[in-house]
């Protein structure tokens, strides 16, 4: 490794890098501009950086999962010592990355000392970082108010342009390669990694070397933590949720071998800005998010298997294999003809989803075409009016009336509640011919709406309806948005009330708390125990019910015990084992209350199949998935207000803000079918909770 | 003697054993209504698909590979469970075409590690995020909603499901501990495991090996998939959620060794009771739920520390 040079793994991502640009730069609106640069590489601070971290690691052969975990863990600590202790900024960050670099040091201490497979170890602390974490807030307390300076490290401009995490990100790619490729300690990392046994007899201090990764790592996953706590303005349990193993992919693409021994700084970074690059591209071109993670994968699949045909076919027979290789027949022959025809098929098979993916791009250009056309529909869709359309001139607009692009999110995209409010956002879409760009996180992860709204600036929407998940996370970036003459609503959960417009309100957390514990105080007659399954201790929305029905207990109903309060991770199945414990645990308890669409369906079945006639289930989720237990009577009532109402008052809504038709400080909006709608300062009312029963329940269809 | 009466033969088994019992014993003590007898046998039924799946990874990491895809795995075949039932077809049909659907993707991920000598954890990874957001892109997170009614335990109301879903489990149980012990084809994984190279030149095939252990890695978790889905009267698309994790903790704490090579059913039962009994017992003993993930952390470590230290001091 005397020169940094590509190897042919790396050109390979180059190329698809390089692919990716020319096809983004055609699909994707406002995609090659020095802005959107900077944005994809804002949002790829946090990952690189662990990604960098990751790459020492992987490179002695070992692999830390731990590391998102840690920035929950760090994340909370930070914000205890700056609010519950008092310290100073600086001094808080500095002990954050001490901490961070004790649990990297303490994964090191058990993988060396005990010799405990790093996999094992890091699974372990995976749960216990993340356990801690949510154990000190008691999964509920969260850290906002953080001083402007702070904040301006994850969301200012440098000389109005330049991310300031950028040139942090820098320093540590160049620090981590001159450390693995310049100093005797990186040769003695990869040397371990290619023989542990190997290096020991060489005379490397392999436990010391070994240590020394594992303690950067949980140092960098901290500074990773701060700026996204920096980045998002709240400091939370939840922060930096899966993102290990974003960052394995992306030093696995960049041609690291997993077992160790091979690899380095320069790939990781190439595998980070293709994976980056992939996300932000397939946004700004209007194609689903999902596919990213599909491409990625299927690339991950054609690197290592382009990877392994080019080792085998190059190393003589007889020669050491350059990493040890799980199974030894396959090193030891050179290429058989089964191989290469499997690799034939991979190839196919990845050429099939990049066909497929193609057209699905063609048929967006396609669309696009069709939408600069008059609202009618008259086609003339030319191949090369789709390309002016696409290349996202302005002037295409003309004298006809222009139309709106709303661009609406969900808090998140695999939702029932959600894709039922979709269904009335569409339709309202149609109704005013609206074009509709519906897109959101597909895990729960508050930094992904930031990243979404900041992609759709970069695109240039005239709306943005976001349902937020962190209030003081997404008000930076919707001010931004509003700074750059795009107009903002939110809907389903609110903003800062300066970081939009107006807020449709379906039902305030107050109203739901309400609803929730009088339906619940009416079935038990004023007193008696009851249970709460939540989707998570750490959302939100989740944490201001559960106030609310607590403050409405002690204030109305003295005579009724909250008897237990478990989480269910938004799935039926937990629900259910969750309702099933309590059930045996408690025996009094007479409602269960589930508080997440999932959560009730589940409980009632644990209520049926307990056989206890004596509890019924009753809370927030959709009329289609209870009406069976509506029916059998376990399950009393459902609150929920109209979803598709919701989707198509908010689409409204942004459609008259759009076209000045809804001044401040209006008294009411004309909403089509829903008639005249009231707003109360500036919040538009949906109306107030409505309870689905027996009687009622069947004439809804979501 | 009594160890060898209720097939413990390592240690980490009796150590895993004995914090088990503790555990029961505490709840006995402190809970009692956690030893009810509907109780129990609910508790069975939730953990009976998970027990399956932690099988399964036990064979996969005994030949010395790890597959993180069964959490996606799970839930495509729960999905396909739904769909194929409520396309019309007779329960029968929907349990072969469940496990068929698992074998093959199983079968996949056993082609690209064995065929191609890949790294059976990047495979998974790739595989994992491919499933997973395909079934995303295609349903949405929507429940499959309108299912026949032979669908919700097989027709046979709830007693007699509840019943065939423990039965089926403990079979199943049965089979992989007599299987791996006895049989030929359980030996050849632990020699694979072991040393492939080793096994080669006994006449083994050890790619062959592995790309059967992934493809019953598939079918089982398309079998356990299915016995999830029967409990309930629609399906959840997320229903393998962090699975993966889930049952490669309770192989590991069972004293599967992820160097390959060693690790028994009996073991991974265990790992699966005791981290299975945490959840509850946490319920039953009224402990505040944020600490469930931070315990369980520490178990995971404690159980491999402890077996480690043993191993340093042999």
């Amino acid at each position: 490794m005397s020169r940094p040079r590509l190897t042919s793994a790396q050109f390979g991502l180059v190329l698809v890098l390089l692919i990716e640009i020319a096809v983004f730069s055609l699909t994707g609106r406002n995609f090659a501009t020095r802005d959107n640069a900077f944005e994809v590489a804002r949002l790829s601070v946090e990952i690189g950086l662990l990604a960098l971290a990751m790459t020492p690691v992987i490179l002695t052969g070992g692999i830390d999962l731990s590391v998102g975990s840690l920035m929950g863990l760090s994340a909370v600590l930070f914000g205890k010592l700056w609010r519950d202790a008092g310290w100073p900024i600086g001094p808080a960050i500095a002990a954050t990355l001490l901490a961070g670099a004790a649990a990297g040091a303490g994964n090191g201490l058990l993988v060396t000392r005990l010799r405990m497979p790093p996999l094992i170890v890091t699974l372990g602390s995976y749960s216990l970082f993340r356990g801690l974490a949510e154990g000190i807030t008691g999964g509920v307390d969260n850290f906002t108010g953080f001083p402007a300076g702070f904040l301006f490290l994850g969301q200012g401009y440098l000389g109005g342009i330049l991310p300031p995490q950028l040139p942090i990100l820098l320093a540590a790619a160049l620090g981590f390669w001159l450390l693995v490729h310049r100093t005797t300690v990186g040769r003695a990392l990869v040397a371990i990694g290619f023989s542990p046994e190997g290096a020991r007899h060489a005379g490397i201090a392999v436990e010391r070397h070994v240590r020394l990764v594992y303690l950067m790592s949980g140092c960098v996953a901290s500074l990773a933590a701060v700026i996204y706590v920096a980045h998002l303005g709240q400091a939370k349990a939840d922060a930096g949720t899966g993102y290990e193993l974003l960052a394995v992919t992306a030093v696995v693409l960049g041609g690291t071998s997993i077992f160790g021994g091979r690899g380095g700084i320069l790939g990781t970074l190439l595998g980070l800005v293709t994976i980056a690059v992939l996300q932000n591209g397939l946004r700004l071109s209007d194609l689903p998010a999902e596919l990213a993670g599909i491409l990625t994968g299927a690339l991950l699949l054609a690197a290592l298997g382009a990877d392994r045909l080019r080792a085998t076919a190059r190393r003589p027979p007889g020669e050491a294999p350059t990493a040890p290789a799980p199974l030894p027949e396959s090193t030891e022959v050179p290429v058989k003809n089964s191989q290469v025809a499997f690799l034939a098929a991979v190839i196919l098979l990845a050429a099939g989803l990049v066909a497929a993916s193609n057209w699905l791009v063609v048929r967006s250009i396609v669309r696009e075409a069709d939408r600069r056309d008059d609202p009618a529909g008259a086609r003339a869709a030319g191949s090369g009016d789709a390309a002016t359309a696409a290349s996202g001139g302005g002037a295409a607009a003309g004298p006809r009336r222009k139309r709106v692009t709303v661009a609406m999110m969900p808090k998140s995209k695999g939702n029932p509640y959600f894709v039922a409010c979709r269904k009335g956002a569409e339709e309202a879409a149609a109704e005013l011919g609206v074009d509709l760009v519906w897109d959101g996180p597909t895990d729960p992860d508050p930094a992904k709406q930031n990243e979404v709204i900041d992609t759709w600036i970069t695109r240039g929407v005239d709306v943005i309806a976001v349902a937020v998940e962190n209030r003081a996370g997404i008000s930076t970036v919707l001010r931004k948005a509003q700074a750059r003459g795009i107009k903002v609503v939110t809907w389903d959960a609110d903003a800062e009330p300066d970081a939009r417009s107006f807020f449709v309100n379906q039902a305030t957390p107050r109203g739901i708390g309400e609803a929730l514990m009088d339906n619940a105080a009416r079935i038990l007659g004023g007193e008696g125990e009851f249970a709460i399954i939540t989707a998570s201790l750490t959302a939100g929305n989740m944490i201001d019910w559960q106030k609310e029905i607590e403050k409405r207990r002690a204030e109305k109903y003295p005579g009724i015990r909250l008897a237990a309060l478990r989480p269910c991770d938004d799935l039926q199945k937990k629900a259910f084992d969750e309702a099933t414990a309590i059930l045996g645990a408690h025996p009094e308890v007479r409602v269960i209350m589930g508080i997440c669409s999932p959560a009730p369906p589940g409980a009632a079945e644990a209520v049926k199949q307990s056989g206890r006639g004596d509890v019924k289930v009753l809370g927030l989720s959709l009329p289609n998935m209870n009406k069976r237990f509506v029916h059998e009577g376990i399950t009393d009532c459902i609150i929920l207000w109209k979803t598709a109402d919701l989707g198509y008052l908010t689409v409204l809504a942004a459609d008259a803000l759009a076209r000045g038709t809804l001044p401040p400080g209006a008294d009411g909006i004309e909403a089509g079918r829903l008639g005249r709608i009231a707003i109360e300062g500036d919040n538009i009312l949906l109306g107030t909770p409505f309870v689905f029963t027996k009687d009622n329940i069947d004439d809804f269809d979501f | 003697m009594i160890g060898r009466l209720a097939g413990i033969r390592h240690l980490r088994e009796w150590s895993v054993a004995l914090v088990l019992a503790a555990l029961l014993a505490a709840l006995a003590f402190l809970a009692p209504a956690f030893f009810r007898a509907d109780y129990l046998r609910g508790l069975l039924v939730a953990k009976a698909s998970v027990l399956i799946v932690a099988l399964g990874m036990t064979l996969v990491i005994v030949a010395r590979q790890i597959d993180i895809s069964v959490g996606s795995q799970f839930s495509v075949c729960g999905v396909i469970a739904g769909l194929l039932s409520t396309a019309g077809l007779p329960m029968g049909l929907v349990a072969l075409g469940t496990v068929a659907a698992g074998a093959a993707m199983g079968a996949t991920n056993g082609l690209l590690v064995a065929g191609l000598g890949l790294p059976s954890i990047v495979v998974t990874l790739a595989t994992m995020t491919i499933l997973r957001e395909a079934l995303r892109w295609l349903r949405e997170g929507q429940f499959v909603l309108g299912l026949p009614d032979d669908f919700q335990w097989f027709g046979l109301g709830q007693l007699a499901g509840q019943w065939t879903v423990i039965l089926a489990a403990a079979a199943f149980f049965l089979a992989a501990a007599w299987g791996l012990r006895h049989l030929g084809a359980g030996r050849a994984v632990y020699a694979v495991g072991s040393d492939a190279e080793a096994a080669r030149l006994a006449g083994l095939r050890p790619r062959f090996v592995v790309f059967l252990v992934f493809l019953a890695m598939g079918a089982v978790t398309g079998l356990a998939s299915l016995l999830s889905a029967i409990q309930f009267g629609v399906v959840d698309p997320n229903s393998g959620a962090g699975l993966e994790l889930q049952v490669i903790a309770a192989a590991v704490v069972g004293g599967t060794a992820i160097s390959g090579g060693r690790g028994t059913p009996m073991g991974t039962l265990l790992g699966v009771a005791l981290l299975g009994t945490i959840g509850p017992a946490l319920v039953f003993l009224d402990a505040a739920p944020e600490w469930e993930k931070a315990i369980q952390g520490l178990f995971i470590l404690a159980a491999v520390a402890v077996d480690a230290l043993a191993w340093r001091k042999r």
